[in-house]
């Protein structure tokens, strides 16, 4: 019965994994897509808006199995067509960031776009006065005050994708949830099994809430606190 | 006006519109060494959108920039405005124009000492004891000292102010321009800020400061230009226009306000 | 790719039962969720400090675990209880969990009942004490302030986060695609999937339909704000 547990225990190490992976690629497309956006060109705030919005309208559920079941067969397709017998073994692991740093890289955009707007522009226009190139501006006063604004819809954004790494356990990733699953159908206990997997996440959600309650308050020095 | 060897600051025939609304009608406005020049004029006479195309946070239509004998090339682009032909120029030019705002922008995440030396070591390159010496001298300067690891949030209105001047002085720029400096004061703020700007023009600074404050415009600086719809209707030493106005404008204006 | 195949008749025909599934998933749920969630509200704004704690642990578990975990417990979870395996035989309404709609409607229900609790009770919280105090000075009892002035303002201010969880439990219905015999538009593009190995065409004209359904809802509820939030837009002229 204790290995079960065990079991479970060492799923929770693959969703960690999965989320902290998942959380650094949807940073860096967050980033990318939220400066495309406010970029002012054309093309790049057209392509931003069809990935916002495409992503953010389909289900994660539909993504993943597209992009684990879909894009295998369609690079092997291509493969084929090409004349090569390389046929290309989607690793779910691969799979299931990929797909979730994807999706949660549109969530991102929305919340780095909108804090970068909430950025007064005096700001940027007194580091311009200064002699200061767009690039500089954006690194040493854009970014660092977006960070503050940001926060509350990060920190939203990574509670979701925490659970939502759940899912990659319908593409055989032996998370928390496909433990639990298994532990499930072996024993013929499910509730015990299912219940000390969602004890788990509760946990990952407390953890959480605590680490970002620190870092807002590094970020919130020099700012007022709104009186409640 | 026309002894270029000293000349700091040549802004000429400067035209802005936003649109079908023409702001500025063709300005010329030119600075010597040691000059402290107050701009005046009703809203929207153009006044703040002069100085701010003289740093190019505005793009005119038309019109040259010269800073310090180096003119800032420019180019008309696709919208019109004319804007940097190179961004590196434009950018160590912005370093001899330091300005104030009306809301002070100060970078809200810096602390006093932070604020001030960003500038220096990230744009002139100093090396950062120096730009702390620097910062410190400023900040006795403007009465500050000792208050360099304070958020901007957590001082006054005035204190800000007076912070933002040393962070331009830092960078010890050619000319130094003033938005509005005291409109988003405190009325009782306002003296304390407006005597550190008396101090720098005492010790030759050259100005160009748009306000409202006619008694700071009569006492401290040395010419005053009137600003009206775009053009200017008049100039000149401060002691006769603001005492004996020959436009019926500028009589109007300064009938209106309260000094 | 083959898209003819998708395009086929029975199998347009088997999408347009999977929405139909996933359309009454969705529409079921949030009915009754929205029920949930304004009694909910009320309870944590509101009620003894124990009802509070209780709906509060309610929110906290439906809040922090995964949906497909919620699913599971009540599919196969509930299953397990000896309590409930003696009754579901002949005792109505234990009968039910026999069945996976039942289940999976379940799991959603309570799923955006937690979710809109919170969201409801959060914007009870920032009413206006004014207009509280106006309706206190003209003699109104305490229910009577809440459903007359607190609630429907609540409710409109609730609008705009709701429409994202309408959206978010759409594409959670997706999930029921987990139980088995419940066939919604997920679950109709895998069985084209293993029926004719075409996941690529399967899943994208899955992804489409989802994707239609979506605009089709924030339209809708674009139209709601306006109608309803108009005193909150900034002025026009």
């Amino acid at each position: 019965m204790s290995s079960y547990y065990y079991s479970i225990l060492q799923g929770a190490l693959l969703t960690v994994a999965v989320s902290l992976a998942s959380l650094f690629v949807s940073t860096i497309l967050g980033l990318l897509g939220a400066t495309a956006k406010l970029s002012g060109r054309r093309p790049l705030v057209w392509l931003a808006t069809l990935y916002t919005t495409v992503v953010r309208g389909i289900p994660e559920l539909v993504l993943m199995l597209l992009v684990f079941y879909g894009a295998a067969i369609g690079i092997n397709n291509l493969f084929e067509a090409m004349g090569s017998d390389y046929v290309l073994d989607l690793n779910p692991f691969i799979a299931g960031v990929a797909t979730l740093g994807f999706i949660y890289g549109a969530y991102m955009t929305e919340t780095f776009r909108g804090a970068i707007l909430s950025i007064p522009k005096g700001q940027m226009e007194a580091a311009w006065a200064f002699g200061m190139g767009p690039v500089r501006t954006f690194l040493r006063i854009t970014l660092p005050q977006m960070v503050r604004y940001a926060l509350p819809g990060y920190t939203n954004n990574w509670l979701v994708l925490i659970k939502a790494t759940a899912l990659v356990s319908l593409i055989s990733l032996h998370d928390m949830t496909y433990m639990a699953k298994q532990a499930s159908a072996a024993t013929r206990e499910p509730f015990i099994f299912l219940m000390f997997a969602a004890a788990l996440y509760l946990v990952f959600t407390s953890i959480s809430l605590n680490v970002l309650k620190r870092i807002n308050a590094r970020y919130s020095l020099g700012t007022e606190k709104v009186q409640l | 006006m026309t002894d270029t060897t000293t000349l700091k600051l040549q802004a000429e025939n400067i035209h802005k519109s936003y649109g079908s609304h023409q702001v500025l009608k063709g300005v010329t406005l030119n600075a010597r060494a040691g000059d402290v020049i107050s701009l005046i004029g009703s809203s929207g006479s153009g006044k703040s959108t002069l100085l701010r195309c003289i740093n190019l946070l505005e793009k005119p239509q038309q019109g040259r920039i010269i800073v310090a004998g180096e003119e800032l090339q420019l180019k008309a682009g696709r919208t019109g405005e004319l804007d940097a032909v190179q961004p590196k120029q434009l950018q160590r030019l912005r370093t001899k124009l330091a300005m104030v705002f009306q809301h002070f922008n100060l970078w809200a995440h810096k602390t006093v000492l932070q604020n001030i030396i960003e500038a220096p070591i990230h744009v002139l390159g100093l090396p950062k004891d120096e730009a702390i010496a620097r910062a410190r001298k400023y900040l006795q300067l403007v009465g500050l000292e000792g208050r360099e690891d304070v958020y901007p949030n957590h001082m006054s209105g005035g204190q800000q102010q007076r912070v933002a001047i040393a962070r331009a002085l830092a960078v010890e720029p050619e000319v130094m321009l003033f938005d509005e400096p005291t409109s988003a004061l405190d009325p009782e703020l306002v003296g304390e800020v407006l005597r550190v700007m008396q101090v720098l023009a005492q010790e030759g600074r050259t100005m160009v400061v748009v306000t409202h404050e006619i008694g700071f415009a009569r006492e401290v600086s040395n010419h005053v230009v009137f600003l009206h719809q775009g053009l200017i209707e008049e100039q000149g030493d401060p002691k006769q226009v603001l005492i004996h106005p020959q436009s019926e404008r500028l009589a109007k204006f300064l009938s209106g306000s309260l000094k | 790719m083959s898209w003819e195949i998708v395009f086929e008749t029975e199998q347009l025909l088997a999408y347009w039962h999977g929405l139909l599934t996933t359309l009454s998933l969705l529409l079921s749920s949030l009915g009754i969720g929205a029920v949930l969630a304004v009694a909910c509200a009320l309870a944590l704004t509101n009620g003894p400090w124990i009802v509070q704690k209780l709906v509060g642990s309610f929110t906290y578990f439906v809040r922090g675990t995964p949906l497909l975990i919620q699913v599971y417990l009540i599919y196969y979870g509930l299953a397990q209880l000896e309590w409930i395996q003696s009754r579901w035989d002949d005792v109505w309404p234990w009968t039910h969990f026999k069945e996976p709609f039942f289940c999976a409607l379940l799991a959603f229900a309570l799923n955006t009942g937690g979710y809109t609790a919170e969201m409801l009770a959060g914007a009870i919280r920032e009413t206006d004490p004014g207009e509280v105090e106006a309706a206190r000075a003209m003699g109104m009892g305490r229910w009577q302030i809440m459903a007359r002035i607190v609630l429907p303002s609540a409710i409109r201010r609730t609008l705009p986060p709701y429409s994202n969880e309408v959206v978010m439990m759409l594409h959670s219905t997706s999930l029921a695609s987990t139980v088995p015999a419940l066939t919604d538009v997920t679950a109709v593009a895998s069985q084209i999937y293993s029926d004719y190995y075409l996941p690529f065409e399967a899943y994208l004209a899955a992804a489409a339909i989802y994707l239609c359904v979506t605009f089709t809802l924030i339209g809708f509820f674009r139209l709601l704000e306006k109608r309803y939030l108009a005193y909150l837009a900034p002025r026009r002229n």
